[in-house]
């Protein structure tokens, strides 16, 4: 089958993955939907939040570690579509930039969690601290999650199994990735903002 | 759309274990399913044996599992059992016979596709439920006892300070697993139907099945997410010491709110009844159209109706929360769109009745069952006027009038759809027919049973009896319920013992039943009229292009030329001038000579 | 509300099916045990509005249960294959429509209706009526605190304050006078109860963290029971306790003497027998 016959269905075929990972996507946001009405549903009830005698959240680190992730996202962005261009060497060193500031994102949360930790609130610390950890703990798996597909991808581009014609195994993760960043986004904003 | 045909697996692993083939992943579906109605259905003779004789030994059961008592049930082992009964029968049985089988199994050949959209995710959500019900059986082996807060599952209680050891916490876990399962699905089946209805399948001309289906996976893609966020927490305070859902003297002013885990539950939890009994309504309403001869009445009323229901099923889950203390002004709200479902549950109901309504009622053992479903679901949905309406609810709120009612309508409708659906389409997966006597004494003990029992229990609950006692005696204003509920647990038991007949004819009939025709029943839809019995690998050679929907019966004109009551979803029909163009259908069968 | 006493008085004659199930009920010094199936007896001064509403409701759903049984039974003999030849009606003609709709609107309008009206009004006027009650001077105050697997009770001694030495405590056991409101407090110390008192059709879930209310007023004396509703553990089945409406001078009598019995007992170092709240209120 020559190329030209083979593209039509492929790109039907294309879209249903589409529309099969935005459904998924929104099962996705449905359960961090329920997580964000848990704590808006905990906050509403408490007198006082954070509640009294509860150690501040810092906002420093965590804000530097959303702009890691939104750059995360712009480094998938970016290798999508120089691929789609046909520079998939291009594409190869963008993933491993997206992996990279995926990997520090994790190690940062890290640190902050320990600095959180270190000044006394703990998941035990009543409902703020099972509000903080238990929310940025079922997001970072995600992105621990997201790294593992990223790395993975990214073995695929090196051994050259994506091309121009076949952009859809690549932009699939990355509706996931960018779906990760945009709840963390809402999370920040929540958790260390409002 | 066209999908590409897959070259059949040959090893026996990718054959029948690791399949991708959406009917044999129905098939692992129905079989795990039925395992688990059958544990299930024996939790559930537990229950009723301590209620007809307190605290005596139970036969066999009892001999087996409850050494250490001398086979009588304990108030923890009743815990848990009840437990274990709600959750298994939900997630584990109703759900994969009904969804996982049927949905997997009618979906792809009625809207003429050759696999669902992604075959392997297919696989993957049978393999994620097989694992959540390993983590079920695991359950009942832990130490301290399987899961025992309820299936609703409500903290405090279900956390480590009502309920201690590894049991609750399987459970939770399972659940979580099961949703990730259901959600896989789910996706699968709403895009297969999206993208890969036959030609000329257009949207009203699909068969209500499929309504039923894809309007239920969509509640399962939106709802059970919430159900898993909640049962995520609840092991987050199992097992990290969070205080999400724990309150009160346990942990101070800094606690969580246990009221917030009720609120994700039944935001899941409302949706989920109708997940359970949409698809029913769909394979119902095809049903009693097919074999009352007759078109389903006002086809177009009926979708809009269960789409209407899907709908208003996400705004009324407070009605289960009436007496936890809500805000009269919410509760009035939520009172309000709960009674307003009656309008489409009603045009849902007569349409059932007025496509019976001079038909040519043919009472085959799927038509009994269907019938029997309209029965009890009528009988179900009447009683629960008295739950949706916050004043009498404050009576009857926690008794066994509300076991009585959800019974009836989740319980004993899914199961009576369910077994319509197994006949009706059992010579399709297994190519043999089953035997229609056997079935008729199942249908008649079932029907008959489930009445006798759940309207048992909306009697004692009617007369105060609470939910979920071990021993409801000791209350002195319900002691003189004894003898009901005795009367009532025999009728359980006669209810468990007809399934034995199911149990024999199913086998009998898998393993030596008379070859199925292609399309025994003489009805129009894709999967009899163009699918051998049972279908080829990729279901269709040729996937045909759909010209009608697919209740076209009793037309005299059609019976004129053709010589039968019925035209499938793919013949040209009367305004054809050619008839060689219906070359290559199947030759249609002389109805009219019976 | 004319209209509204009107259909009650129509329907009066159908809830004496109801009312014929349940035996008249004897006055003794324990809880009596109940007999016939249908509601247990009622006592409280409002239930005979939700008796009636559920009545009422049995009465409609029953004709229609009837009607749904006769059609399907009529359908499957009547129309069966042997005897009758099946009509091509695909049911859209505007007829068949309106038909279905007009079922559908009527049900709506009669028997939800019906509900919904008498229920709101009800709960407006009555059940959720709380200022009337609070302002009333008769008015009995208890705060109930659940726990695993007991009802812990208070009211205010002669101080009227909740959580001092006069208060009076008792262990699943309350004591009412007849013809007074009472207005219950209820929470919980560890998981969800719900308190329950089929005999005066009143009920509300226990819930920890939260403070929830009733109110309810006795009309004949005796003593009935006290359940709870919600599962709470292994021994939940045994979570129950008395209600004693007593008449309004044995009320006073016992108020008076276990207040000073109360007071008696009172040990400043419990912390865990001061559960107490103060009264919440509107």
């Amino acid at each position: 089958m020559g190329d030209v016959v083979e593209l039509r269905p492929r790109a039907r075929e294309d879209f249903t993955s589409v529309i099969g990972m935005m459904i998924a996507l929104g099962a996705w946001a449905m359960m961090f939907g329920a997580l964000f009405f848990m704590y808006a549903g905990m906050r509403s009830h408490a007198l006082m939040w954070p509640p009294p005698g509860v150690p501040r959240l810092p906002i420093g680190l965590p804000a530097l570690n959303t702009a890691v992730l939104l750059a995360s996202s712009g480094a998938f962005s970016l290798g999508l579509r120089s691929l789609r261009k046909g520079e998939r060497r291009a594409l190869s060193a963008w993933l491993a930039a997206a992996a990279a500031l995926g990997t520090t994102f994790l190690a940062l949360q890290v640190v902050v969690w320990r600095d959180v930790w270190a000044s006394g609130l703990q998941p035990s610390t009543g409902a703020y601290g099972s509000v903080f950890y238990g929310l940025t703990a079922l997001h970072a798996v995600h992105v621990a999650a997201g790294i593992l597909v990223i790395l993975l991808v990214l073995v695929r581009s090196l051994l050259g199994k994506y091309t121009e014609h076949n952009v859809m195994p690549v932009r699939l993760p990355g509706m996931f990735w960018h779906f990760v960043d945009a709840v963390w986004v809402l999370m920040f904003v929540s958790l260390y903002l409002l | 759309m066209e999908q590409h045909i897959h070259p059949e697996p040959k090893a026996f692993i990718w054959k029948y274990v690791f399949s991708i083939d959406h009917k044999v992943i129905a098939k692992q579906f129905l079989w795990t399913g039925l395992m688990f109605l059958a544990l299930g259905g024996t939790l559930a003779m537990m229950i009723r044996w301590q209620w007809a004789y307190p605290k005596t030994a139970v036969p066999v059961v009892g001999a087996l599992f409850l050494s250490h008592t001398g086979g009588a049930i304990t108030p923890p082992t009743y815990t848990s059992i009840f437990t274990m009964h709600g959750l298994i029968m939900i997630f584990w049985a109703i759900t994969p016979i009904l969804i996982g089988a049927f949905g997997n199994f009618c979906i792809p050949l009625m809207i003429g596709a050759r696999d669902m959209a992604f075959p392997k995710l297919n696989m993957y959500s049978y393999w994620m439920f097989f694992a959540s019900s390993v983590l079920v059986i695991l359950s009942f082996t832990s130490q301290l006892g399987a899961a025992s807060a309820g299936w609703t599952t409500y903290p405090p209680l279900s956390t480590n300070v009502g309920a201690p050891g590894w049991g609750q916490t399987y459970m939770a876990l399972a659940i979580f697993a099961t949703g990730v399962s259901t959600i896989m699905g789910g996706i699968n089946y709403i895009v297969t139907v999206i993208r890969y209805r036959a030609p000329g399948m257009t949207w009203f001309r699909l068969p209500l099945t499929i309504w039923g289906m894809w309007l239920t996976a969509i509640l399962n893609v939106l709802f059970v997410p919430v159900l898993g966020s909640a049962a995520l927490l609840l092991s987050l305070d199992r097992l990290a010491g969070t205080h999400f859902f724990v309150a009160g003297a346990a942990v101070g002013i800094q606690g969580g709110d246990p009221m917030l885990f009720q609120h994700l539950f039944w935001i899941f939890g409302h949706p989920e009844v109708y997940i359970l009994i949409l698809p029913v309504w769909g394979i119902v309403g095809d049903i009693l159209s097919f074999f009352s001869r007759k078109p389903a009445f006002w086809y177009k009323g009926s979708v809009f109706a269960m789409i209407a229901v899907t709908v208003l099923s996400a705004v009324v889950y407070g009605h289960h929360m009436y007496q936890t203390g809500m805000a009269p002004l919410l509760g009035l709200g939520f009172e309000m769109l709960t009674l307003a479902i009656s309008v489409p549950a009603v045009v849902l109901f007569v349409n059932w009745l007025n496509t019976i309504w001079k038909g040519s009622l043919r009472l085959e053992v799927p038509m009994l069952f269907a019938l029997g479903m309209v029965f009890v679901f009528g009988a179900g949905g009447l009683t629960g006027l008295l739950l949706g309406t916050i004043s009498t609810d404050i009576y009857l709120h926690d008794t066994m009038y509300v076991v009585g009612h959800f019974h009836l309508t989740m319980a004993a409708a899914s199961f009576l759809g369910s077994f319509s659906a197994l006949y009706f389409w059992f010579p399709k997966m297994y190519g043999k027919q089953m035997d229609q006597n056997l079935g008729k004494v199942h249908f008649w003990g079932s029907v008959v049973f489930i009445t006798l029992v759940f309207g048992g229990q909306l009697v004692a609950g009617y007369s105060g009896q609470h939910r979920r006692l071990f021993e409801p005696y000791q209350y002195t204003y319900i002691r003189h319920l004894a003898p009901l509920n005795r009367w009532t647990s025999f009728a359980a038991f006669a209810l468990g013992a007809t399934q034995l007949i199911f149990v024999v004819n199913f086998i009998k009939s898998i393993l030596m039943g008379k070859k199925a025709e292609q399309n025994p029943w003489h009805v129009s839809t894709l999967e009899w009229t163009h699918c051998a019995s049972p279908p080829i690998y990729h279901n269709f050679d040729i996937v045909p292009t759909v010209v009608r929907g697919a209740h076209e019966y009793a037309d005299p004109a059609v019976k004129k030329k053709f010589g039968r009551d019925y035209l499938d979803q793919v013949e040209p029909g009367l305004s054809a001038v050619d008839e060689d163009s219906s070359a290559g259908m199947p030759e249609p069968e002389a109805i009219g000579a019976e | 509300m004319t209209a509204r006493r009107l259909l009650r008085a129509v329907t009066g004659l159908a809830m004496g099916a109801g009312a014929l199930l349940t035996a008249p009920f004897a006055f003794a010094a324990a809880p009596q045990p109940g007999s016939g199936y249908g509601l247990p007896v009622d006592v409280s001064a409002e239930g005979h509005r939700i008796d009636w509403l559920i009545g009422v409701t049995n009465v409609l759903t029953g004709i229609l249960f009837v009607l749904m049984l006769g059609w399907i039974l009529y359908a499957a003999i009547g129309h069966n294959e042997k005897r009758h030849v099946a009509a091509h009606d695909h049911g859209d003609s505007r007829k068949s429509i309106f038909l279905v709709l007009g079922i559908a609107g009527s049900i709506f309008f009669v028997v939800d209706g019906n509900l919904f009206f008498n229920s709101t009004t009800d709960l407006e006027e009555v059940f959720h009526n709380f200022d009337k009650v609070e302002k009333d001077p008769a008015t009995i105050r208890v705060e109930i605190n659940a726990h695993q697997w007991a009802w812990d009770t208070r009211s205010a001694g002669p101080d009227g304050k909740f959580n001092t030495k006069d208060d009076i405590v008792s262990l699943n056991d309350i004591k009412i006078p007849v013809d007074t409101p009472v207005i219950f407090e209820v929470a919980s110390t560890d998981v969800l109860h719900a308190f329950n008192l089929p005999n005066f059709r009143a009920k509300v879930d226990a819930v920890p963290g939260q403070i929830n209310r009733f109110w309810t007023q006795g009309k004949t004396v005796g003593e009935y029971e006290i359940g709870c509703a919600q599962h709470c553990g292994t021994n939940h089945y045994k979570m129950k306790g008395v209600i004693t409406v007593l008449s309004k001078e044995d009320y006073a009598r016992w108020a008076k003497e276990a207040s000073e019995n109360s007071a008696r007992l009172f040990d400043e170092n419990d912390k865990d027998a001061h559960w107490g709240w103060d009264w919440k209120g509107n």
